[in-house]
């Protein structure tokens, strides 16, 4: 018994340094989404570049794709611009949410979509264009729907239009082989 | 001057009135609002709440709680709204389940520890002063005399 009360210090502090350490190699930034397993929220929303199209949920269901959340403004979101292009020529379906800034009044320049799609088109001829297109969420309706915080975020949706995934940062080719890459096949799977 | 001072203040008025200003139909809304915005956590910039941060994601969050707010929704129920996007971890207070429970069990079970620790080492000495105290009164005497002899 004495003894046991001799080690026990020992062992909690042993217990606590281990707890410690393993925070050091945690991501932070890491968690489970909540809106894994549920469907596509309902949204109707217009196209960037063909803005009388009208995207909604329903359109979207019938293939595995990647919901790739960005915005030019987002230097992450440009540096695996090329990467994403790499994807899709490799046959990967990858839509864009496009993740824009909300404007203040007092400083900004009002929204001005022709300036965007300038803006757009000039970075995706620059990195590489990865998106079959993109969808404009002006107020961030849809990504606060899918629970983002920030981009770039991706998700995998599947064919029946469930979230399967959701990737907070970006996708590099490690990131996809270990992480993307098996959730992708599984539900890309007829 | 006083046309300075005068200036000055002016310049002072127009800061105070570009800060937001946020209507509400009632003082109950008003204070369930800002319950809420000092209770949400921002997922971005994470340990700030969503009135301290200015993330794209606290300013959506935060109006879009002043719009639920204004739609007569309870706090349950825009708590849950939040907690359906960004998970259990966008609240402050977290819910009781079984991982969480450890934040109230962990402490109660330390002091229990302590506690059986204490009662442990109280009755060991309590179990052993009166066989060590039963000699004493002899082995006094006895040291008494030993260095009542030594002295010349």
């Amino acid at each position: 018994m004495r003894k046991l009360f001799f080690y026990a210090p020992l062992a909690l502090f042993l217990l606590l340094a281990l707890f410690l350490l393993s925070g050091l190699f945690s991501d932070p930034r890491e968690r489970a989404s909540a809106t894994l397993n549920k469907s596509l929220p309902a949204f109707a929303l217009a196209d960037l570049m063909q803005p009388q199209h009208i995207w909604t949920a329903e359109q979207l269901k019938g293939e595995t794709f990647l919901l790739n959340v960005w915005g030019t403004w987002c230097p992450t979101c440009n540096a695996e611009l090329g990467y994403l292009t790499e994807l899709r020529q490799q046959g990967v379906k990858i839509v864009g949410l496009y993740y824009e800034l909300p404007r203040d009044p007092a400083f900004d320049a009002p929204f001005n979509l022709q300036t965007l799609q300038q803006d757009v088109s000039q970075k995706l001829a620059q990195h590489g264009d990865p998106y079959q297109f993109n969808i404009l969420d002006l107020q961030r309706s849809l990504s606060l729907d899918l629970g983002v915080s920030g981009a770039p975020e991706t998700f995998i949706i599947d064919a029946q239009g469930i979230i399967r995934l959701h990737h907070i940062g970006d996708i590099n080719s490690q990131v996809w082989r270990s992480k993307l890459a098996p959730s992708y096949q599984q539900w890309s799977q007829p | 001057m006083k046309r300075y001072v005068i200036g000055l203040l002016w310049l002072m008025c127009n800061t105070v009135s570009a800060e937001e200003v946020l209507a509400f139909a009632n003082d109950a809304q008003r204070e369930l609002y800002y319950q809420l915005a000092a209770e949400l956590r921002c997922p971005q910039c994470q340990n700030q709440n969503i009135a301290d941060s200015n993330a794209i994601v606290a300013v959506d969050m935060r109006q879009k709680t002043y719009q639920l707010v204004q739609q007569g929704q309870s706090r349950q129920q825009i708590l849950q709204y939040m907690i359906n996007r960004y998970g259990d971890f966008v609240h402050y207070q977290p819910p009781l389940n079984r991982v969480t429970i450890w934040l109230w069990l962990a402490p109660l079970l330390l002091l229990l520890g302590l506690l059986a620790v204490g009662l442990y080492r109280r009755r060991n000495e309590a179990a052993q002063t009166p066989d060590n105290l039963a000699g004493t009164p002899d082995e006094l005497e006895q040291l008494i005399e030993k260095y009542r002899s030594k002295k010349p």
